[in-house]
């Protein structure tokens, strides 16, 4: 079995589609396997009446909100002790990527964290202040802010902590836990930049801080040069108003960098000529080297992909060989756009390219695609497969291997880590979560 | 970025409208990322999308929005006092510090009374509480070179206060806003300085070359003239006029934060890993303690049981304190510490319990209903007979 087709010999492969069908089906009305109505039980979910098919539905008048179907309840945030205060408050619950569609992550289902617990903001009292090295200060009301001309953007937010566990070696045999700190929605609200063009800004201001309404009084130290690039103050979220999770009624966007610095319940902005040092700076989202040095403003979420399908949640035990699947994956960027991704089935020693898919975003999840065939065991020259996805953007940045990553931030840094993911699939089609390295 | 940077970066305005112009010329494809801003890197080492033929990367942009823009005030100028009330950050450079004042001692006392049922005795941590401190700081220090990379068992660097936050400030303006956790915003000025002193106690940090001790009473000089053992920890510099430009120069080398630049077409396809590399597996189970528990059939959920979902709710909102007596709560199941509750009378533990009383949030911190919060009340006494 060839596990590393090439697109052209898939193209060529594609030729012989028609005679191998007609082959088939030749095969098939010869034979009885397909077409035998006795050599099987019938189903009797097609058999019987099914109750929903019989009684009543529910009136329109229910469920004014629309929530999932119930059979959906295991599709849901998770939480780990490990990553929690002994409260939840200063807490995060992540995203089950394995079950993603898309490039958009529902809202009830967006990764939520946060260091006071989710505050609830009654939208009446809401105020944003935004001083400091401005010619006009203001105070808006939500009202006022929303009639600002907004812009709409698709964009993923991620925790710099995404993977930051297993700088030392896999922990989590789960893609929920191993890369779901993360999620991706369509963003309503609009850029800084437009309300500075009246507010206008101080030649020396540098910085910008921006603060949160919540228990915590989040706060993090902004450089103008993003606030005047796509910095955005949003309000809506897929099409609806941000989620109290996401910051109801307003947060910050920054597109591509760390979600910490996406602060919510954002209540003011200020403008000043130098930094802040708010604990979120400083006591975390610090990135400690070898050196005993730890990068400080780290901003941008660099390139970063991973299988999501299969996955330890949703393996390939029912898959056999020489059966046909999708291999299926995110790669994302806080640099830039993705440029391509590559998939490796020997743990990242060789790759071929994957396709991308649907549509392409700058600073947003982007879905990748590679068609494969079971081989027997799922083995390569009697070696389990290793899936691993390795992806490039538009900025010139590629996944360091975890070697190569380790080398230089050492493995205390627990931030930022975007090291070659790796997946073991065992005989049986189980999926294990590992890592390559010396 | 163009539009406003013209506007306020006058030596800018040249070097942005030769990339508008340049843009142009490329007729109507998509614009494409840019590494340079006015000729510098990017401040993040990503692309940035110009806005070209009135589109930025795949997205229109309506144009008569930055002419437009310039003239909308949506809002009001902040009064002199709602500027005071909200602009309360404090800045390492004294900016922001109020005039007040506590000592070492009272600080200790607010700590034994509002802190020390998270953050331990000494601020020792514990229970998914930060450490606030671990001992000396100067010390502590040492061990952020401390690197499990080569030397896996090896002792792991130590980030509390002390030997890891570069800032006093940092400390001061976090417990005045963001502490205690359960009731931020309660302390006065001298508590804030009190606590701060008593930390900076516990961590064994000096003040003028002497360590500060149970006499020490801080204020607003004092605190101004304090350094951190890791002041000089971190990188990039970010202060002063060079501030954002040295942050530019770090992030303009993928050496310096662990990334890694290729050309495309020289990628490498084959022999990629290190020929030591062999595959890591999780040790033992790993962390699989996932709540809810990992599933991924579709089924209808369990029902809910016949107590109303009080058991439900005590998980979820009461579990975390009383489960044990490590928050100085009553434990569910200790049936002698629950009849000593109770036997004040169930109203008197009721209205205990919805307003809140020492260490107990007022309904621990839940929005259930009075009559919900009181059935789980009755829940736990139920499982402590
Ligand atoms: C109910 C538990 C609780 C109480 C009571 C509490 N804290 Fe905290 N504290 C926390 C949690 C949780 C965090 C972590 C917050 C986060 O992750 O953002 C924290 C963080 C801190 C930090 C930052 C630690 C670090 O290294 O990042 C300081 C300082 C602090 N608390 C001081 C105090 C002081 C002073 C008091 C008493 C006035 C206090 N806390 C009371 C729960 C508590
Ligand atoms: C943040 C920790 C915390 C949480 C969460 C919490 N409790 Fe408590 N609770 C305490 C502590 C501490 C006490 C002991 C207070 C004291 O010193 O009297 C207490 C005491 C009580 C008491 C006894 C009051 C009395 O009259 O002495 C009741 C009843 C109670 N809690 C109910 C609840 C219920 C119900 C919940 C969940 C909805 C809950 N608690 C959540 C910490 C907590």
């Amino acid at each position: 079995m060839d596990n590393k087709k090439s697109n052209h010999e898939i193209d060529v492969n594609k030729r012989d589609f028609f005679r191998k069908t007609a082959a088939l089906s030749v095969t098939a009305l010869a034979g009885t396997s397909l077409l035998s109505s006795n050599a099987r039980a019938d189903d009797p979910a097609i058999m019987h009446h099914v109750p929903w098919g019989q009684k009543w539905g529910d009136p329109v008048t229910k469920n004014r909100y629309g929530i999932p179907s119930a059979y959906e309840h295991n599709v849901t945030r998770r939480n780990t002790k490990l990553l929690a205060s002994g409260n939840y408050r200063a807490s995060i619950a992540v995203t089950p990527i394995h079950e993603s569609m898309g490039i958009i992550t529902p809202n009830g289902l967006f990764f939520s964290r946060s260091h006071g617990g989710v505050a609830h903001v009654d939208p009446n009292q809401y105020r944003l202040m935004i001083h400091g090295l401005v010619e006009k200060p203001i105070v808006l009301t939500l009202e006022q802010l929303k009639k600002y001309p907004s812009v709409t953007r698709t964009h993923f937010i991620e925790c710099p902590a995404n993977g930051g566990q297993e700088w030392r070696g896999p922990q989590f045999n789960s893609v929920q836990f191993a890369k779901g700190f993360m999620s991706s929605a369509e963003w309503t609200g609009v850029y800084i930049k437009t309300i500075l063009e009246d507010l206008g800004l101080k030649p020396d201001a540098r910085w910008m801080l921006a603060e949160g309404s919540d228990n915590s009084e989040m706060g993090r130290t902004v450089p103008v040069e993003k606030v005047l690039d796509d910095a955005m103050i949003v309000w809506g979220q897929n099409g609806e108003a941000l989620r109290p999770e996401q910051g109801y009624p307003v947060r910050l966007l920054l597109p591509g960098w760390e979600g910490n610095l996406c602060v919510k319940w954002l209540k003011r902005l200020e403008f000043a000529s130098e930094p802040w040092y708010c604990k979120e700076e400083t006591s975390k989202y610090t990135a400690l080297k070898p050196s005993g040095k730890a990068i400080q403003h780290f901003y941008a979420n660099e390139v970063n992909s991973t299988v999501t399908s299969p996955s330890p949640e949703i393996p390939w035990t029912n898959l056999k060989e020489g059966d046909i699947v999708e291999i299926e994956g995110l790669a994302w960027s806080g640099m830039g756009t993705i440029t391509g991704v590559d998939i490796s089935f020997d743990g990242g020693n060789s790759y071929v390219p994957a396709s991308l898919k649907g549509l392409v975003l700058p600073k947003s999840w982007t879905r990748w695609s590679y068609m494969y065939t079971i081989p027997k065991d799922f083995q390569i020259n009697g070696k389990q497969i290793i899936l691993a996805s390795r992806a490039m953007d538009d900025a010139g940045y590629i996944q360091p291997t975890v070697d190569e990553e380790t080398a230089i931030m050492g493995v205390e840094s627990v931030y930022h880590r975007n090291g070659i993911e790796t997946w073991e699939v065992t005989a049986t089609g189980e999926v294990n979560h590992v890592q390559l390295r010396s | 970025m163009f539009n406003l940077d013209r506007k306020l970066i006058i030596s800018a305005s040249v070097a942005a409208a030769v990339a508008v112009f340049s843009g142009c010329m490329s007729g109507n494809a998509e614009p494409k990322g840019e590494s340079t801003v006015n000729g510098k890197p990017t401040i993040d080492g990503g692309v940035y999308y110009p806005v070209v033929n009135d589109k930025t990367g795949p997205y229109y942009v309506n144009p008569q929005v930055a002419i437009d823009a310039k003239k909308i005030y949506n809002g009001r100028v902040p009064t002199a006092n709602e500027l005071k009330a909200w602009d309360k950050d404090l800045m390492p450079d004294g900016t922001g510090y109020p005039e007040g004042e506590g000592s070492v001692e009272d600080g200790e006392a607010l700590y034994e009374a509002q802190c020390v049922m998270c953050h331990g005795d000494f601020g020792s941590g514990g229970g998914g509480y930060p450490a606030l401190a671990k001992g000396n700081g100067y010390e502590l220090k040492k061990t952020l070179t401390n690197n499990r990379y080569k030397n896996a068992d090896g002792d792991g660097p130590v980030r509390v206060f002390g030997s890891y936050w570069p800032k006093v400030s940092t400390l001061w303006w976090y417990i005045q806003d963001g502490m205690p956790h359960p009731m931020s915003k309660t302390l006065t000025v001298d508590e804030t300085y009190a606590l701060t002193a008593y930390i900076l106690n516990i961590n064994e940090i000096e003040y003028e070359g002497e360590p500060i001790d149970e006499e020490f009473v801080l204020d607003r000089e004092k605190m101004m003239k304090i350094v951190l053992p890791n002041n000089d920890g971190f990188i990039p510099n970010i202060d002063g006029p060079t501030g954002p430009d040295d942050v530019r120069a770090f992030y303009a080398d993928p050496n310096n934060f662990g990334a890694k630049k290729v050309n495309p077409a020289e990628r490498c396809m084959k022999d990629c890993l290190e020929p030591t590399a062999k595959v890591t597996y999780i040790a033992g189970a790993g962390i699989s303690e996932f709540l809810p528990p990992m599933a991924t059939e579709r089924s209808l959920p369990k029902t809910e049981e016949s107590n109303g979902g009080a058991k439900k709710h005590y998980e979820e909102a009461c579990m975390m304190c009383h489960a044990d007596t490590s928050m100085g709560a009553p434990a569910v199941g200790d049936a002698k510490a629950w009849a000593a509750v109770t036997a004040k009378g169930m109203d008197a533990v009721y209205h205990n319990g919805i307003n809140g009383i020492n260490g107990m949030p007022p309904k621990g911190g839940s929005d259930l209903s009075d009559a919900d919060f009181k059935s789980v009340v009755d829940y736990m006494i139920s499982q402590s007979k």
